[in-house]
């Protein structure tokens, strides 16, 4: 009887148990889409985004914890600008070279951090570390839009999160320095992001 | 004695009667760069964003009246989904189809202004008519950056307004309404753009 007891006791709490173990998520690719936004000559913000990205993160929002990593693939800038008709160069392929992003030597750029504080279930800063050309500094990341559930699109079968961070650096931080000043160090940006549990 | 005053007046007035009168402008198709972002499943936004528009607008900062329009070609759209990877067709080649877009029926989009509003000496909003989908509907656009001056990249010679607008439209006013609900039906749009002084 007591056996039986702690039996059922023990399946009860299995679920309560694996629902607030640290669950992972892996991103979705074709949602998910940093971009970035620079003064341009004191005149208008320009905005460019990088159309790869891949990652994961983990998420406990019964113990608040939570830890992401996106890894952005640097060659895949894009800013509307890719054909270079009569110019020597389009802007997506001079942001490629080392005047920018340098893609050859450093196709990555990566941002990893953890959940520094939550607004009820949902994580609301993260704070972590930007690389970027080889040099990591710490960035924040604040969780403008944030929601966990079924996905609609599965009939509920697929559980994912989805959400907005934004943010803004220096780029000559990082080393970054061609045109500060005609085009503004300080970038802002915004990743639109989505994410299946495994 | 008398004639030699007054052509002299009239040789000192002109450079004020050219700033006076409306001057035309051509877009900059490389920085003129309008995005779109909308709900997707309650969970994330999207963004997304057309390439290369065309287009013209006149000023006159004095009699503060002005035109605008702007052309778009609707295939340009960009989501930064470009490649299928095993899927049917990737988000870009939907939205081209008569679900969204249909550009193979309507190539282009186009805005056009019919007043602008001032404040000071900046133009603040911008009446107009967006056309998508063969329907027009007004759609005021709020500008929030503006400014005109030299250009910096022509040691001046050029001479050119730039800044940011932003609006929102309901695309089921323009007969879009694909998967409203799950995607969202308010649309908000912003652009950087240009002008140079022709």
């Amino acid at each position: 009887m007591r056996t039986k007891l702690g039996a059922c006791l023990l399946a009860a709490a299995l679920p309560f148990a694996a629902g607030a173990a640290p669950e992972t998520y892996t991103i979705d690719p074709h949602h998910t889409f940093p971009h970035f936004e620079l003064d341009h000559l004191g005149y208008s913000w320009i905005r460019g985004r990088f159309d790869r990205t891949a990652g994961r993160f983990t998420l406990d929002p019964a113990a608040r914890t939570g830890t992401v990593e996106l890894v952005i693939q640097t060659a895949s800038v894009t800013t509307g600008d890719s054909e270079r008709g009569e110019r020597p160069r389009a802007r997506d392929e001079h942001l490629r070279t080392p005047d920018f992003f340098n893609v050859a030597e450093f196709p990555s750029m990566t941002f990893r951090g953890s959940a520094a504080t939550w607004r009820d279930d949902a994580p609301a800063v993260i704070d972590g570390q930007l690389t970027l050309l080889g040099v990591t500094r710490p960035l924040a990341l604040t969780v403008t839009q944030w929601k966990c559930g079924p996905d609609p699109r599965t009939q509920g079968k697929r559980y994912m999160c989805g959400g907005v961070f934004t943010g803004s650096f220096m780029r000559s931080d990082f080393g970054m320095k061609f045109g500060v000043g005609p085009v503004s160090d300080e970038v802002k940006l915004w990743i639109g992001m989505e994410a299946f549990r495994n | 004695m008398s004639r030699k005053l007054t052509a002299c007046l009239f040789a000192a007035a002109l450079p004020f009667g050219a700033n006076a009168a409306p001057e035309s402008y051509t877009i900059d198709p490389y920085h003129t760069v309008p995005y779109w972002e909308t709900d997707h499943l309650g969970f994330a936004t999207m963004r997304g964003r057309f390439e290369k528009p065309t287009g013209k607008f006149t000023i006159d900062t004095a009699a503060k009246t002005g035109t605008l329009e702007i052309v778009i070609e609707t295939k340009t759209l960009s989501t930064g989904d470009p490649d299928r990877d095993g899927r049917p067709r990737t988000r870009d080649e939907h939205l081209r189809t008569p679900d969204f877009f249909n550009v193979a029926e309507f190539p282009t989009m186009t805005y056009k202004a019919t007043s602008l509003r001032f404040k000071g000496d900046d133009p603040e909003v911008i009446e107009g008519d967006l056309t998508l989908l063969g329907v027009t509907k007004p759609v005021p656009l709020r500008i929030l950056r503006w400014k005109c001056g030299p250009d910096p990249r022509t040691q001046g010679k050029r001479y050119q307004c730039g800044g940011n607008a932003t609006g929102v439209f309901k695309r089921s006013d323009f007969g879009m309404k694909f998967g409203i609900g799950p995607i969202g039906d308010e649309v908000t749009l912003w652009m950087s753009f240009y002008g140079f002084r022709q």
